[in-house]
């Protein structure tokens, strides 16, 4: 008898099924990437780099959308040129460290670096917290980094030889240390909240007001704006030492917005473009005023 | 007799049940806890949300996302029992639930750019509900599958016994997935630039998009090339039936049984990090801790095939019960004996390795159980109802989850005497003796206790042996008799239509 029902076809269906579904997730994460990921944007890149330092006062973050990072971390960054030379005699930057012996050698590690269970990292922490506000202060804000980083890593290394009685220093003393300032120094703008432990609700960190809320109140709101972005020159890329074509580069305006009104205007941002991607030419940026607008001793 | 032994999968089927399988694991393995990460962390990076009110709501999202797991499951059974097409009754739900549940486990990732916290929280609750609905509607007709791929109980038990061998790997394909596409991305894109996107979860979503697309790959290679080989009963199904199969089965009652009273089982993952820290001295051990007993559960997925050539589903059940309290009591004498110093470790993870293998038990012989009570019920009511059957044993599982998600957190930080740290350098608070003692009775005795009462349920359980055997043999027959007064009223139909 003739088959008179006609066969469902999966071969045909699963083909179909595996290119709309193919279809649909490229789609999907194209739409997700370029309405997330900022570097294919100036407007957003430069709206990130003024949003991350008046947020928190961070601008050792914002560094990392910058050309300090084009070539690796922004971590390598500062390890190769300003903790390994102090870690290896005679360093130089993009020397290997492979075969180096220096203060990051364990058998440098005194009983109190063994044994450490944080209490006495705390205490470095605490006690380079002046320098590292100081720092700030000084330099208005974080756009001379290098002398931030320089007069950091050195006072790091005394302040830790006296609390840990030895003479070990690695790069996570630094970031460690660094890092816990940064945070402190966000919060003392921001505030914080009590937290509790979420198992056992011991309360683990008590609330702080911040400057931002004396200033403009508990609920707050900064808000920043690109509001244009013009071509500009194309900097001295030698400065950065890097190795790389600038295709274009613009000149983004940034305003800083608190409560719905405005508070700074026009910050201007140069950002440059290598491939595809968009960096702030943190070198022709001026930031001190990010840091100044709840800060009158600045 | 020689029907017993007649196979009637292609050998290339019971591979590709596998892959599907596997397929299927690929995308709910990853799914809820990458999806937890992403909720917290980056979904709405910047907009200014209240963390804590987004927490507590991403708590509430999972709850609510599992009372609708819980719901679906026997609404899924329900519906598939009563699904006939030439297709068959479960392979319709996996081919043409596919689409729907690539797309929209995307979606999740593909948060709204909004400024309002309400929408966006509203936005969490009905996507991940939405694809906990679709997920299940896929999910359990995939492991419906195993009943009825072969009405030969031993082909059908080694296919089961392989695809449960995948589905294990396929739960743990999406760690390997976002480890490749971080080593891509940051080739393609450098390390900082990598670092800014994967702040913004981008890493998350790239690897949800090849999760999603391997996932439509291997089911629909499955769809393509399995069939349904044992024929479903024309009786339909009705809801009261299926509530009844869950809960008066004798046998299928007693596998699912095994999930309530080994419920305890699973504790041992709240304290791994524990483990880890206090008592092998870092916490970077987790992964170590949890990779040689994610081989062994792989090696046990394995041998517990070959174990079940020699022994009934009912003895098997029972070894791998012994066979798993007694290594987790030796670890714990182990562990007591040598102390809590950096001598534990190596015999610490080597004997992990041992306690894994116990787990392959219990992802596969209940299946391989389920699909033989399902022959029971049919045999007993002439209604097949894989559907049902399953999502009886997934609601059970689903309990016992919760139940494990209570108990383990209690045992923790109430019944050990866990002390919180409380000063901001000190990660990790030093803790008593017999804090470290209960630590690892957590991880070793308690859960040896509940792998002993998992066993005790299939004491009572009895579809083994010659009853399996009648019962398989005159259901066969059955079909046969039906099959062959199909053919003669065929006809008869065709010539109505006609």
């Amino acid at each position: 008898m003739a088959e008179n029902k006609k066969e469902f076809n999966t071969k045909v269906y699963g083909i179909f099924a595996i290119i709309i579904v193919a279809a649909a997730l490229v789609a999907l994460t194209l739409f997700a990437y370029t309405s997330r990921y900022t570097a294919l944007s100036p407007e957003k890149t430069a709206r990130l780099y003024v949003d991350t330092i008046v947020q928190s006062g961070d601008g050792y973050n914002a560094y990392k959308n910058s050309l300090l990072s084009y070539e690796g971390k922004f971590g390598d960054f500062i390890r190769n040129n300003y903790i390994y030379p102090e870690i290896y005699e005679n360093y130089k930057p993009g020397d290997s460290t492979k075969d180096l012996k220096g203060l990051n050698d364990k058998e440098l590690k005194g009983e109190k670096t063994l044994n450490d269970d944080g209490s006495l990292q705390g205490k470095v922490t605490e006690r380079m917290y002046g320098c590292f506000l100081d720092l700030v202060r000084e330099n208005n804000g974080f756009d001379n980094y290098d002398a931030i980083f320089k007069a950091y890593i050195s006072e790091l290394k005394k302040v830790r030889k006296e609390i840990f009685e030895d003479d070990y220093f690695d790069d996570e003393a630094f970031f460690t240390t660094f890092e816990a300032n940064l945070s402190k120094y966000g919060e003392s703008l921001t505030g914080c909240e009590d937290e509790f432990d979420k198992n056992t609700g011991v309360q683990t960190k008590e609330a702080v007001k911040g400057k931002y809320q004396e200033l403009f109140g508990d609920d707050y709101e900064i808000k920043t704006e690109a509001v244009s972005a013009e071509n500009a020159d194309i900097p001295d890329i030698g400065e950065y030492g890097i190795d790389a074509e600038i295709a274009e580069a613009k000149t983004v305006k940034v305003n800083v917005l608190v409560n719905g009104e405005l508070k700074l205007e026009g910050i201007e941002i140069t950002v440059v473009r290598i491939g595809h991607s968009w960096y702030v030419a943190n070198k022709s940026c001026d930031t001190s005023s990010l840091y100044k607008f709840y800060n009158d001793e600045m | 007799m020689d029907n017993e032994k007649k196979k009637f999968m292609k050998k290339s089927e019971i591979f590709t049940f596998g892959i599907g399988l596997f397929g299927v694991a690929l995308l709910t393995g990853w799914m809820p806890d990458y999806t937890q990460t992403f909720f917290a962390d980056f979904a709405f990076k910047g907009k200014g949300f209240d963390s804590s009110v987004i927490s507590s709501n991403i708590s509430t999202v999972f709850l609510v996302a599992g009372i609708i797991g819980a719901v679906m499951e026997l609404i899924t059974g329900y519906l598939i029992d009563n699904t006939r097409t030439r297709l068959g009754k479960v392979k319709p739900w996996i081919g043409f639930g596919a689409i729907p549940l690539a797309i929209i486990a995307m979606l999740v990732f593909v948060a709204p750019n909004t400024n309002n916290q309400t929408f966006a929280i509203i936005w969490m609750y009905i996507v991940y509900s939405l694809y906990t609905t679709v997920g299940c509607a896929v999910e359990r007709p995939a492991e419906c599958f195993g009943a009825l791929c072969s009405p030969e109980p031993s082909e059908r038990s080694s296919a089961i016994s392989i695809a449960s061998f995948m589905k294990s790997v396929g739960q743990s394909g999406g760690m390997v997935v976002v480890m490749v596409v971080g080593i891509l991305m940051k080739a393609f894109m450098g390390q900082q630039q990598f670092k800014n996107a994967e702040a913004q979860g981008l890493d998350l979503i790239i690897s949800t998009a090849i999760c999603a697309l391997g996932f439509i790959i291997f089911v629909m290679i499955f769809f393509i090339n399995n069939k349904e080989r044992v024929p479903f009963t024309r009786e339909k199904v009705s809801l009261k039936d299926a509530v009844k199969v869950v809960f008066t089965n004798k046998n299928l009652l007693m596998v699912s049984l095994t999930k309530l009273t080994g419920f305890g089982r699973g504790v041992y993952g709240t304290v791994s990090l524990y483990i880890a820290i206090y008592l092998l001295g870092s916490k970077d051990l987790k992964l170590a801790l949890l990779l040689p007993m994610g081989i062994g559960t792989a090696v046990g997925t394995l041998l517990v095939n070959f174990v079940l050539k020699k022994f009934s589903t009912k003895q098997t059940f029972i070894i791998f019960c012994v066979y798993g309290a007694s290594t987790l009591a030796i670890l714990y004498f182990v562990a007591t004996g040598i102390g809590f110093r950096s001598a534990l470790i190596v015999p610490f993870l080597i004997l992990n390795f041992f306690c894994g293998i116990q787990h392959g038990n219990t992802n596969v012989t209940p299946n391989i159980m389920i699909a033989d009570c399902v022959d029971e019920i049919e045999w007993k009511t002439g209604k097949r109802q894989e559907g049902t059957a399953y999502a009886g044993y997934g609601l059970f599982a689903k309990v016992a989850s919760a139940c494990t998600k209570a108990l383990g957190p209690w045992l923790l930080y109430t019944w050990s005497g866990y002390l919180v740290s409380t000063d901001a350098n000190v990660a990790y608070a030093p803790q008593s003796d017999p804090t470290l003692n209960k630590f690892l009775m957590i991880y070793t005795i308690i859960p040896a206790v509940f792998v002993i009462l998992q066993g005790a349920p299939i004491l009572f359980y009895d579809m083994v042996g010659e009853k399996k055997d009648r019962i398989v043999k005159e259901l066969m027959e059955r079909r046969a008799q039906a099959a062959d007064s199909e053919s003669t009223e065929e006809p008869e139909t065709a010539e109505k239509n006609n």
